[in-house]
């Protein structure tokens, strides 16, 4: 699913935030990427969500490499995925439901699609109650789960968070875990980024370590 | 892409593009506000310039040049040169004005010398032929090319042409457009400025909404429809609100013109702005509005 080879990112300054990545992920693998503060945990994820470009070496995935994919190609790449953040990215001015139905929008479907599917995704999550509720109105857990709801929504083959539990509780966080693992059950690709050891040691899954942007540990594939 | 796809995304872009106004309503008003004074000054300046506009050409068609024959020509004197005069594509009509004519108007004009013209043994007053010049000529050219042609003409006694007036009506025209033109482009480019920084406020504040947008697989285009649709929308909308506001004030001053006997309102602001104008000022909103809009999204979206 994800191949890395040789790569390489720096930033201005010639700071190296990644070096001489390896790395292979699987289909259908739950992958954890940890490590401490600016061990390039970020710098990973958005080179895969191609924010970012290797400055050397290439990223693969299903083949592709998305280092060298053309800029108007890259809306289409991200279609495929499914992405959560720490700090929930959510519309503030869209209902939890126009959030969720947004990416549905981007990828053309028609609007009562686009609701149907977005309901569906909402309630998998615990919160067909609050489709019309804005984010502001949202606890912490409530908005993490809309960003699930949103990740998950066009199926996606490969779903990427970065510290997705870091701004919840510790319930919370494992209330989290679970839908990812559910997720992850029906065949979806997921790695996250997170420091948290507890919820790894918790999980037993594949765990990369980074230490100040090399691979410490690839961990064992499942 | 089929229709229905481009009128599904059309009617998200617009309900999208409404749903962001609100949001942002402080801001876009404040565009709104200062889109809708700067086409009411060009509005304003634009109607003066149509009313003179008018009034000139209305006076230039009255431009007449008048050519006084000699006393005992014969009957066919008067038609031959008038049938010369005719055979010029500036010259729209010719009238003879008899000896006879000549007086009977005279009479009229200067009735309080009624009774010294009646003591006259015979008529002083020279028949004439009035050229009147086509519409659209260069009435002070045409006049003076024609008085030049005649010049040496034994039939002719004298041609008569105010040139100095009519040349001074046209420099007054000529400065009423320069002057508008200048006022319009000035406050063309302030508000290209003003409505810029509101904008690229406007998008600064959804800067965080965009990159949202952008992770979720948006296209650039996706992403900046809805701007450009409110962009398109807001200027259309402004666009009316001045040419009201022009109508309304043009209302209000001839009404007050005419009330106080002066009516001075009547002479730059008699008429509305012509369907054309009006039509352009709208056009100005909608690109002014619009090209703001893209530019500044541009720079968020790419």
């Amino acid at each position: 699913m994800i191949r890395i080879q040789g790569m390489s990112k720096r930033f201005d300054g010639d700071v190296a935030a990644l070096s001489d990545i390896d790395l292979e992920i699987r289909r259908g693998e739950f992958v954890f990427v940890t490590g401490s503060s600016g061990a390039g945990k970020s710098s990973l994820l958005r080179l895969l969500l191609r924010q970012d470009v290797p400055s050397s070496g290439r990223i693969l995935i299903d083949g592709v490499d998305i280092g060298a994919l053309a800029a108007r190609k890259v809306p289409q790449l991200r279609r495929t995925m499914g992405i959560v953040f720490q700090d929930f990215k959510l519309i503030q001015r869209k209902t939890a439901l126009d959030n969720v139905a947004y990416v549905l929008n981007v990828a053309g479907l028609s609007r009562a699609d686009q609701r149907r599917r977005a309901y569906e995704a909402l309630r998998s999550v615990g919160l067909s109650h609050r489709l019309n509720a804005f984010p502001c109105t949202l606890s912490g857990g409530e908005q993490q789960r809309v960003a699930i709801a949103r990740a998950v929504v066009n199926e996606p083959k490969l779903l990427l968070a970065d510290e997705p539990t870091g701004n919840l509780d510790p319930d919370l966080a494992v209330e989290i875990m679970r839908l990812f693992r559910e997720i992850n059950a029906r065949g979806t690709t997921i790695v996250v980024a997170t420091h948290d050891r507890d919820l790894i040691q918790r999980m037993q899954r594949r765990t990369i370590l980074l230490k100040r942007g090399r691979v410490a540990d690839a961990g064992e594939a499942a | 892409m089929r229709l229905s796809n481009h009128l599904h995304r059309l009617r998200y872009f617009c309900s999208d593009a409404w749903d962001e106004w609100m949001h942002s309503a402080g801001v876009n008003i404040m565009a709104l506000v200062t889109l809708v004074s700067a086409l009411f000054v060009a509005g304003l300046v634009l109607l003066i310039v149509a009313n003179i506009e008018q009034r000139v050409e209305v006076l230039r068609s009255d431009v007449r040049v008048e050519i006084y024959l000699q006393d005992g020509l014969g009957p066919e004197a008067p038609d031959a040169l008038a049938q010369l005069l005719r055979a010029d594509e500036r010259v729209e009509r010719v009238k003879y004005v008899d000896k006879t004519e000549a007086l009977r108007r005279y009479r009229l004009w200067a009735a309080e010398l009624a009774e010294l013209v009646n003591e006259l043994q015979s008529n002083p007053l020279p028949a004439s032929l009035e050229v009147y010049l086509a519409p659209g000529t260069d009435a002070a050219a045409a006049a003076a090319s024609i008085a030049a042609s005649l010049n040496g003409d034994d039939r002719v006694e004298q041609v008569r042409f105010n040139q100095d007036w009519l040349q001074r009506l046209e420099a007054l025209l000529g400065a009423a457009r320069a002057g508008g033109g200048a006022v319009v482009a000035l406050v063309f480019v302030a508000v290209v400025f003003v409505m810029g920084s509101v904008l690229r406020l406007a998008v600064y504040a959804r800067r965080d909404e965009i990159q949202i947008m952008q992770l979720v697989g948006a296209t650039p285009a996706f992403i900046r429809g809805p701007y450009l649709v409110a962009g398109a929308a807001q200027g259309l909308v402004a666009a009316l609100l001045a040419l009201a506001l022009v109508e309304a004030a043009r209302s209000a001053a001839v009404a007050s013109s005419r009330a106080s006997a002066v009516a001075t309102a009547d002479l730059v602001a008699g008429q509305p702005l012509p369907a054309a104008m009006a039509a352009g000022l709208a056009l100005l909103g909608l690109l002014v509005s619009l090209t703001g809009s893209y530019v500044s999204v541009r720079q968020s979206v790419g």
